[in-house]
């Protein structure tokens, strides 16, 4: 029984060194590692030890090639009009047991529902796909570089990818471009450049390394075609803004600020109120200008106020300043959310 | 499917008893394919095509071929690093946790969590296999073990 413990505790410190060896990635086993069972048999005869007898068995891990294009969050990216260079982020993961190059298109839906139910009803302009070249998860022009391909992309590893575009000034709130990114497993081949297309191991299987394409049919995916996809939408977030002008007779000279009238010398408040429409982004930064008419004159004392919010039609005084110069009264408005009004008031006498 | 098959022939002196125990490894995939009614059905492939998280099963053959019973007969299999390793029969088998230092019952055995607390062995936490025979096994005689894992 000595001996036997001996062998046994021999097996023992074999397989535990085997272990450290070749350790297993998360996605598996690498392709064309070869697994060998090794068993032992100890026995005696006549109360003698024999021999060990030893059998072993050996088979090939094959290729199971396999990827995911995932959105990275779950929501539309919002756009204004006349945004450039827009961007949605995807990851893109090898989930296969030995290293790919990964081709990547962007395209554009046409008409159908996109990522995140709306329907789809514009094309943004010039797409083009970026990886995260210093991988710091936010799109910077400068830094990340345009791809068509994922070089030698490692098992398990993945890259943040994003689709950029521009959007025509013309768009208007709620409108829908959807986009999707297909990636596409193809060989690793040499560094540099993108390897050759992957075709499946099908009819005799060989001892050798065969690929199995191991992708799934998730979110619209065709299972099992080395390629998978993912969509995400742009959905345009604009200002809706309306202009009205009201005027008051704040007072006249004969009747001062009691039921004044509108006659000669009499001081009325002009009221230009900018309103933004519900759903809509909020507007900011905008530049209202007035020319006044020939027959009124400016009222310098009171000067131009602006930001003043509007309470039932009925304009409130803002704390912002605007201007006056050669018979234009100007003002800017900081912003407008959406379902709310600014407005710019001025005062002239009538001549 | 490559196999080593080793034997060996010992003369006793003074008699003509020859000890010869065969025995074999062999293992295959497990696979479930729909048959032509449409029902999952498992059938057992060579290993030809086997991708991680392919399921194996692992079967040992032993005769013994000599001309005398074997005793003490002691059969260990040490489970492939890229294999994880995924129940046997209930044919008196025994498992390692720890390398082949000490065998038990799956059960019976705990590994140091990473809280650096024991926890319960899981089947994927076994190295070693252990089948041993308290009866000898009779000239002639032989029989078939089993167990299973899944590609890492």
């Amino acid at each position: 029984m000595i001996r036997t413990a001996k062998l046994l505790s021999a097996t023992g410190l074999s397989a535990m060194l085997a272990f450290a060896a070749s350790p297993a990635c998360a996605e598996g086993t690498t392709a064309g590692t070869q697994i060998t069972n090794t068993v032992t048999l100890n026995y005696k005869v006549s109360n003698v030890d024999q021999n060990a007898v030893t059998a072993t068995n050996t088979f090939t891990v094959d290729r199971k090639v396999n990827l995911t294009v995932a959105e990275v969050g779950n929501s539309t990216t919002s756009v204004a009009p006349g945004q450039t260079d827009a961007y949605t982020t995807f990851l893109v993961t090898n989930t296969s047991n030995a290293p790919l190059d990964l081709q990547l298109a962007a395209t554009q839906l046409s008409g159908v529902t996109a990522a995140h139910g709306g329907t789809d009803n514009f094309d943004v302009s010039n797409l083009r796909v970026y990886v995260d070249t210093d991988n710091d998860g936010t799109f910077d022009i400068q830094t990340d570089q345009i791809v068509s391909y994922l070089d030698e992309l490692a098992a398990d590893a993945s890259r943040r990818i994003f689709v950029v575009g521009n959007v025509a000034l013309a768009r208007v709130n709620g409108d829908v471009a959807g986009v999707r990114l297909t990636a596409t497993a193809r060989e690793a081949g040499s560094a540099g450049s993108m390897g050759a297309a992957i075709t499946e191991t099908t009819g005799t299987n060989t001892s050798g390394v065969d690929t199995v394409f191991a992708d799934t049919d998730a979110g619209g995916n065709t299972a099992r075609d080395g390629s998978h996809f993912a969509g995400d939408d742009f959905t345009v977030a604009a200002a809706a803004l309306t202009v009205t002008k009201t005027s008051r007779v704040v007072s006249d000279p004969l009747n001062l600020t009691t039921n004044p009238k509108m006659i000669p010398g009499a001081v009325v408040e002009y009221c230009i109120i900018v309103a933004n429409a519900a759903g809509s982004a909020t507007a900011t930064d905008i530049s209202i200008s007035d020319v006044l008419p020939t027959q009124t004159t400016y009222l310098s004392d009171y000067g131009v106020k602006t930001n003043g919010t509007v309470t039932s039609g009925t304009c409130n005084e803002g704390t912002g300043a605007g201007s006056f110069a050669d018979g234009t009264v100007s003002g800017t408005i900081a912003s407008v959310p959406a379902s709310e009004s600014r407005n710019v008031l001025f005062r002239v006498t009538v001549n | 499917m490559k196999y080593f098959l080793a034997f060996l022939a010992l003369v006793l002196s003074g008699t003509a008893a020859w000890a010869d125990v065969r025995l074999t490894s062999n293992v295959l995939v497990e696979r479930i394919v729909k048959d032509v009614g449409g029902n999952d059905t498992v059938v057992l492939e060579e290993p030809k095509v086997v991708t991680p998280g392919d399921r194996l099963v692992f079967t040992l053959d032993y005769k013994n071929m000599g001309t005398e019973p074997a005793e003490d007969f002691v059969i260990t299999n040490p489970i492939p690093e890229a294999v994880s390793y995924a129940g046997g029969e209930a044919d008196g088998s025994v498992v390692s946790v720890d390398g082949g230092t000490t065998w038990g019952a799956l059960a019976s055995l705990t590994v140091a969590g990473t809280d650096g607390q024991p926890r319960a062995a899981q089947p994927s936490d076994v190295t070693h296999v252990r089948w041993t025979f308290p009866q000898p096994i009779p000239v002639g005689s032989g029989g078939k073990l089993t167990f299973r894992g899944t590609v890492k």
